[in-house]
């Protein structure tokens, strides 16, 4: 049951796609040389924390200001769901961390040096249908963090140092963690710490986790490197000397078929201005008192950079 | 094939117990729910007495309560914990913020639905308010009164899935578990196990709500019927639909 202004609404809507489309139609025509190409549409998705919905609008803005169509879908969530998202086309490019990236493409992958990933990941990827840029210098791997006091009680410095007193310590993290190849395998093949209790605390390291931290619910918590709650509190990193963690640089991840040698130019163009101090304060802006939108974070540092 | 992978998952014994055995989870999952539930009932069933057995406030209670369903549990709980830490309080505030409101309607609409020639006749007896309350009113509206918590149960029991997600456990540490890894026959199986705890509360409610009704009411129950469809639509608001979890 319409009524007739519904339906010549309805009509007009039908009326504005047709032209729309026809529109898009001319704009699409090869033989139309002059005026602006339109690239074709760019859907850029975001793994759900803030990292990542400045990432995604860092090379949403740089792609949409080269004459590309860009949509965003933020806060896909983790790679388990983002890798078929990629894959079935419902978003085309999403950026994520190399290390973790190539692990979860190749499940015997090796390496752990920023390097040898990023030489190990074309060939991990090309069965899936995906692609890597240029990775950037930024990093923001996994660590393992305990406070300054647990730290200097149990004289903790690198994450072998854990093995003693595994048995008794809580590690918060997220769910999959525990499953990750620097989860329980790694951790008790590599630095002999096994025995130790989990709690899942699906955050990302967020709030949740620090406050478990600090109130020693849990004794160590994967935080990931660029968070400014790390300084904030004074927290200390363990360190991996036998490289569990692997290197986890920034790269855009997309899928073959975007690519193009216009489009990785355009990406590259971020990844080559973002280093690990510029990641940290973009987070640190984003996570300031006046909570501007990763949208505005994004571009004044595009801005800044003189990319836009 | 999913569907019978997560009953064999169900029915293995090695998932039984253990870390994250069915058991343990099951007896958290109830614990959260107890607790929820006991906290809404202490600070729902007086309010909706009150407005119920006096007629007075019963428009801001309900426009209070009904806005409070509006309240999106799992974004308040995050909220709270920014401020508390991680704990089993949080949860068991926001969950009984949820069930307030369907067991204040519940009692509110129980009680409104006695019919006032049978609280006057009481009155003219000569029983005091509170006699009125114990003795004719409540019993009268236990089985709407039930209908309220029975409808606050299954929305606890469904939304304490949520549990999982803030460093504790519950059956829906097998949902998130499944979603992060992909295995969706572990994330059906606790789909599975909530949807079948939530049935069987419901059914023990459903039954204990069948035996309150008071023998005089059964009797005459004619006369009850015909006075609880005229006042439907109170007792339609204590089975609002379940909107989360």
């Amino acid at each position: 049951m319409q009524s007739p202004t519904v339906k010549r609404i309805t009509a007009g809507f039908v009326a504005i796609g047709l032209t729309a489309s026809l529109a898009a139609c001319a704009s699409g025509d090869p033989l139309g040389g002059d005026g602006e190409v339109d690239l074709g549409t760019i859907t850029v998705g975001s793994q759900g924390f803030a990292e990542s919905d400045i990432l995604a609008q860092l090379y949403g803005q740089v792609l949409a200001a080269g004459g590309y169509t860009v949509n965003y879908s933020p806060s896909i969530g983790s790679r388990e769901t983002f890798i078929p998202a990629l894959q079935d086309g419902s978003i085309d490019l999403i950026p994520d961390y190399s290390g973790n990236l190539l692990y979860g493409a190749d499940p015997e992958a090796t390496a752990t040096s920023s390097g040898d990933v990023m030489e190990a990941l074309p060939k991990a990827l090309e069965p899936l249908g995906l692609a890597v840029s240029s990775a950037a210098l930024a990093e923001d791997a996994d660590a393992l963090v305990v406070t300054k006091e647990f730290a200097a009680e149990n004289e903790l410095v690198t994450i072998g140092d854990l093995a003693p007193i595994a048995s008794t310590i809580t590690i918060g993290a997220n769910t999959e963690f525990e499953g990750r190849s620097y989860g329980r395998a790694g951790l008790e093949s590599v630095y002999g710490v096994k025995g130790w209790k989990f709690k899942a605390i699906d955050d990302y390291g967020g709030p949740g986790t620090l406050s478990d931290l600090l109130s020693n619910n849990i004794q160590v918590a994967d935080i990931y490197t660029t968070t400014p709650s790390i300084k904030q509190n004074g927290l200390v990193v363990l360190e991996d000397p036998e490289s569990l963690i692997a290197a986890q640089n920034i790269v855009p991840l997309f899928n073959e078929k975007v690519y193009s040698v216009n489009f990785a130019n355009l990406v590259d163009k971020v990844s080559n201005k973002l280093t690990t101090e510029e990641l940290m304060s973009l987070n640190e802006i984003s996570a300031g008192d006046s909570k501007p939108s990763p949208e505005k974070v994004a571009t004044d540092w595009l801005t800044k950079m003189g990319l836009l | 094939m999913l569907f019978v992978a997560a009953i064999l998952f169900i029915f293995d014994p090695e998932n039984l117990l253990g870390d994250k055995g069915i058991l343990p989870r099951l007896v958290d999952h109830l614990l959260y729910t107890g607790l929820s539930l006991g906290a809404a009932l202490l600070v729902g069933i007086p309010i909706g007495l009150l407005i119920g057995h006096t007629g007075k406030g019963k428009n801001v209670v309900i426009a209070l309560t009904g806005s409070f369903r509006a309240l999106p549990t799992f974004g308040l709980l995050l909220f709270i914990i920014l401020f508390t830490g991680l704990g089993l309080w949080p949860l068991v505030f926001v969950l009984a913020v949820l069930a307030i409101p369907p067991i204040i309607a519940g009692a509110y609409s129980g009680l409104d639905s006695v019919s006032r020639e049978t609280i006057d006749a009481a009155r003219s007896i000569g029983m005091t308010e509170w006699q009125i309350l114990g003795k004719v009113e409540i019993p009268l509206a236990l089985p709407l009164i039930l209908g309220g918590v029975r409808s606050a149960t299954l929305q606890i029991i469904a939304t304490a899935t949520i549990a999982g997600y803030v460093g504790l456990t519950g059956l829906g540490r097998f949902l998130i578990e499944g979603l992060a890894y992909h295995d969706y026959t572990i994330a059906f199986a606790g789909a599975i196990l909530v949807a079948g705890l939530a049935l069987a509360a419901d059914g023990v409610l459903a039954l204990l709500q069948k035996l309150v009704v008071p023998h005089g009411v059964s009797r005459g129950s004619a006369r009850t019927t015909t006075k609880s469809k005229r006042r439907s639509i109170p007792s339609a608001m204590t089975r609002a639909p379940i909107t989360e979890g």
